[in-house]
């Protein structure tokens, strides 16, 4: 029994009574949304095919590469069609993937952030995986065994798909050694920034994101959940990383949060790159190719410099299966994603977009194929892979990076907070009961 | 007049009522019911009191979400009504520029908040902007605008003013119409200027226009919601996070519908308070 | 002196008329150019090399005609049902005398007070238990009754004789003549206002359909415009301007053939 149900003197059952009660005695709003829904476009079966939608969430080129991707798969085979559905940046497809959920329209698969994994599987919302003939073998650091701790405690149900880590990139006309620790970042920014109000220039740009604070919380030597599940936030380390930053806006003025919120700030930091305005960056080994393709100078990858050590999480989504869909969905959805972990389909996405590739299988075929040594940004985006941290698998995780950290790095940054008092609150908030 | 059979008043009232009561009045009692609970939508609700309308007191999120709005509603009121006023005042004559310039300033306030609010975005934009290259061309350099918490929030504000001001000229220009020439030309006899005209005979007649546009204007603003859910997502930093975003944000992006629940409970308070302000205002310009 | 005066007006009308006009302009001319001649030179008004790709792109990217249809008749919806539902209740309220009168107009006036930000969570949920989420039936029937429609069509009819329908009566017109028949014709100006107000705002509306709708069904076109703005790999703005174009083109047609009754509705005259 669930212990929170006893406590709980409308459970969730009447709770939804009362609204649907309230409708459909009172205007047969019932019988109005079963008309609607039959006037949807019939959705199962096209020309004897099993249809299965797919919500997806990328942008520009990645949008363009994925959608040639599934149009391929299409025309490969007579069996199974697949509808993909663009729906937005991550956060903007996740918040409808959940409502969808709550409503009932969800679509068989699609593609989710790490962080919120551990909470859709416990409100068992997605497809247990296991049962289902084996894909290839992937990369320990980005399936789901590797990419949590403790992930093959959990029946599997998240399948590595577009996986990234964070990277830093220099414009070499700049500089053409790369900063290996904290110290030597803070002296390199500061050399390189040049005020000016026309043109100014910025040493170092990272988007003020959940992401880098805690691939810096790790380099101070910090842990983000402890292995018993309190979240302490990297105690010390955590602060420290937050100080950093802190440092190298308001003392050194080296560094430019830049604006906007969410992916916002992902593109001017990419923006500001490309341009001239910021001459190292830390942003997702995902924009490789495209900053390797737009920017008018070369553009050199590194691994992120060191504090205590070395460390990075990894980021990007997870493929899953919708539990509700229909058993004859799930199928057609899990013959795409086999599809999809073929090197072939591995190879073609991830060097056409700059995501990591997630078999063993592609890897191999493109170090045998000289793939790395003629690229060589995209050799130390999969070496620095042996740094990974993996996530905790903690229900709670995702609102503690939504709800709880990002909200005040950001403000703890622009409005130079103290970091002590800032960690302080944070850590309350993420003990107290949801 | 009696209706014909005593059953016709509630068959003609009937639909109406009946919708009212499920989209309208149900929600709100809904909403209030809600907002005592910790629910995610996928996971069972749980009763926790007023611990949602706590949560949001002890952080300072509910004032500082319910000042930020406030801010925003008197720069948008402020702006609208005087830009509206001044440009009536100088449109309000015949010719083809004048009607050229009615027609244009209100066109921005049929115009769709999406196309509006991408259209300032795109006229921002640091680098393909004409906003940010005239400031270049002057020499100002790069101006924040969406991207510094300093000056987010007056930015929506001026885009907001820009779409909504010609609602306040065009209830202006009406005010200017029903005032009575006469007026002017007895005002002109005694040798008052321009000036004069106006603060005697100009704004006394348009008060209660006055007092009916900053109502509206400010319930409406009050609500305001695609211009930040395109054009910032709340950001940076929190610094547009609006009532009706801030709401938004729980239900759909967080999914915790109790705190969203409260947070509606507050906003719809407020809004009542605003609502008798106007009100009064719709009496006065009633009686007008 | 004078003629000084006319002057200014004029400068300052041509001023105002630039801030209201020159951004139309520039979306425009973006629309028409290609990413490299926005990223030489965003700021000119005249395309060097004028190219209709970027429309072309956002009709790959987004169905624009199914859009646009189900914008438009979602609109329509709404507007003819809340006239529909309007001329019955406010001919009550105006016309007929009957135990709670009082009350049922005090409701209809309340809830002139609440709009629709407030109550779209519980109706969110209203809807997803019923299976109503992603169709019509989410978008319109919310709106289907307007109590500021309702009140205005009240009004209107205060000023309507008894006599006229005391006659109709007679005649043995029936309640539902009555109001369709006589009053509707009647009340025309008042309902066209009703009308265009309602249909331009439903139109435009982004705020309901995006927390109705999860996935395509009923995709409105505000909302498919709005996913033109993709994340991360750089904006591209000619096509987002494109976009643009196609949604605001309708409603500026639109206002261009019927500015004076619009403007009369928006005024309350």
């Amino acid at each position: 029994m669930n212990p929170s149900s006893q406590k709980t003197p409308l459970g969730r059952r009447s709770f939804l009574h009362l609204a649907a009660a309230a409708a459909s005695s009172a205007a047969g709003v019932s019988a109005a949304g079963a008309v609607g829904a039959a006037c949807r476009p019939p959705l199962p079966r096209e020309a004897g095919r099993t249809v299965a939608t797919l919500w997806f969430s990328y942008g520009g080129k990645n949008r363009e590469v994925l959608l040639d991707l599934v149009s391929r798969f299409n025309a490969s085979q007579a069996r199974v069609a697949i509808r993909a559905t663009f729906q937005g940046d991550y956060f903007e497809a996740l918040a409808k993937l959940r409502t969808a959920l709550a409503a009932n329209v969800a679509p068989t698969f699609s593609h989710v952030v790490g962080e919120v994994i551990p909470y859709l599987a416990r409100a068992q919302v997605l497809e247990p995986l296991d049962s289902y003939e084996r894909c290839d073998e992937f990369i320990p650091q980005l399936g789901q065994k590797g990419a949590f701790r403790d992930g093959h405690t959990h029946p599997t149900v998240a399948i590595p798909f577009n996986r990234s880590t964070p990277i830093m990139y220099a414009n070499a006309n700049l500089l053409d050694t790369l900063p290996s620790t904290w110290d030597e970042l803070r002296d390199t920014a500061r050399r390189l920034t040049r005020p000016s109000v026309g043109d100014p220039r910025w040493g170092f740009e990272v988007p003020i994101s959940w992401w880098f604070w805690v691939a810096m919380l790790g380099q101070a030597g910090g842990t983000l959940i402890d292995t018993d599940g309190t979240p302490s936030l990297g105690a010390d380390a955590g602060e420290r990383a937050l100080r950093f930053w802190q440092t190298l806006v308001h003392t050194d003025r080296s560094m430019r949060p830049p604006a906007g919120r969410d992916y916002n700030a992902w593109q001017v930091t990419n923006q500001d790159f490309l341009a001239g305005r910021a001459a190292v960056i830390w942003t997702s080994t995902a924009f490789l190719r495209y900053l390797e393709d737009t920017a008018s100078f070369p553009v050199i990858a590194a691994p992120l410099p060191k504090d205590l050590r070395a460390s990075v999480p990894t980021g990007g989504t997870f493929f899953v299966i919708l539990r509700s869909a229909p058993p004859e969905e799930k199928e057609a959805a899990w013959t795409f994603l086999r599809w999809m972990c073929q090197p072939e389909q591995t190879i073609s996405w991830a060097t056409r977009t700059g995501y990591l590739p997630v078999t063993q299988a592609a890897v191999a075929q493109l170090r045998d194929s000289g793939y790395y040594d003629a690229h060589p940004n995209d050799r130390v985006a999969y070496e620095q892979l042996s740094a990974v941290e993996p996530w905790p698998w903690v229900p709670n995780l995702f609102r503690i990076q939504r709800d709880i950290v990002e909200p005040r790095l950001e403000d703890a940054v622009h409005r130079n907070l103290d970091a002590h008092a800032v960690m302080n609150s944070a850590r309350a908030a993420a003990r107290r009961p949801v | 007049m009696r209706p014909r059979k005593p059953w016709h008043p509630a068959a003609l009232l009937g639909p109406s009522l009946l919708l009212l009561a499920v989209f309208v009045v149900f929600p709100v009692a809904l909403a209030a019911l809600a907002s005592l609970y910790s629910w995610d939508l996928l996971t069972p609700p749980e009763f926790v009191g007023l611990a949602n309308y706590r949560a949001l007191a002890e952080g300072g999120e509910l004032l500082g979400v319910a000042l930020r709005t406030l801010g925003f509603s008197v720069l948008v009121v402020t702006g609208a009504m005087t830009l509206g006023l001044a440009i009536a005042l100088l449109v309000h004559r015949p010719g083809r520029l004048f009607a050229l310039v009615r027609g244009a300033v209100f066109s921005a306030y049929v115009v769709s908040w999406v196309a509006v609010a991408l259209l300032w975005m795109g006229l921002l934009d640091p680098d393909a902007g004409l906003v940010a290259a005239v400031l270049r061309a002057l020499g100002l350099g790069r101006v924040g605008f969406l991207g510094d918490p300093d000056t987010v929030l007056a930015t929506l504000a001026a885009v907001t003013v820009w779409k909504v001001t010609g609602y306040a000229m065009i209830l202006f220009l009406a005010g200017l119409e029903a005032i009575p020439p006469v007026l002017h030309e007895a005002a002109s006899l005694d040798g008052a200027g321009h000036w004069n005209r106006f603060r005697h005979v100009t704004w006394p007649t348009l008060g209660p226009t006055t007092a009916f546009v900053a109502t509206t204007s400010l319930i409406l603003s009050f609500q305001a919601f695609d211009v930040v859910r395109i054009m910032t997502q709340g950001g940076p930093a929190r610094a547009s996070t609006l009532f009706v975003y801030a709401i938004y944000e729980q239900v759909f992006l967080n999914l915790s519908v109790g705190k969203a629940s409260a947070l509606t409970v507050v906003f719809f308070t407020l809004l009542l308070a605003l609502a008798t302000l106007q009100l009064r205002a719709w009496r006065a310009r009633g009686m007008s | 002196m004078k003629r000084a005066l006319q002057w200014t007006a004029i400068l300052l009308a041509l001023g105002i008329a630039t801030l209201w006009l020159a951004p139309y302009a520039w979306m425009l001319a973006t629309s028409l150019k290609s990413l490299k001649e926005i990223a030489a030179h965003p700021t000119s008004f005249v395309p060097r090399e004028p190219t209709l790709r970027a429309y072309a792109e956002v009709f790959a990217a987004i169905p624009v005609a199914r859009e646009l249809l189900i914008t438009v008749v979602m609109a329509s919806l709404i507007a003819l049902l809340q006239i529909a539902l309007a001329l019955p209740a406010g001919y009550a309220l105006a016309k007929l005398h009957f135990v709670g009168k009082r009350t049922a107009f005090v409701l209809v006036l309340a809830c002139l007070l609440v709009p629709s930000q407030v109550t779209f969570v519980p109706v969110f949920l209203l809807f997803a238990k019923t299976g109503a989420v992603n169709t019509m039936v989410a978008l319109v029937t919310p709106f289907a009754v307007s109590a500021l429609g309702t009140f205005l069509v009240r009004q209107a009819l205060m000023s309507v004789p008894d006599e006229l329908i005391e006659a109709a009566r007679m005649d043995g017109a029936s309640e539902v003549t009555v109001v369709y028949r006589i009053l509707g014709p009647l009340l025309r100006p008042t309902l066209v206002s009703l009308f265009l107000v309602s249909f331009v705002f439903h139109y435009n509306d982004y705020f309901w359909p995006l927390v109705m709708t999860t996935d395509e069904s009923v995709r409105t076109l505000p909302l498919g415009i709005a996913l033109l703005r993709e994340q991360g790999t750089g904006v591209r703005w000619h096509i987002v301007m494109a976009g643009n174009v196609l949604l605001s083109a309708p409603v500026l047609v639109l206002f261009a053939l019927v500015q004076r009754q619009l403007v009369r509705a928006v005024a309350g005259k």
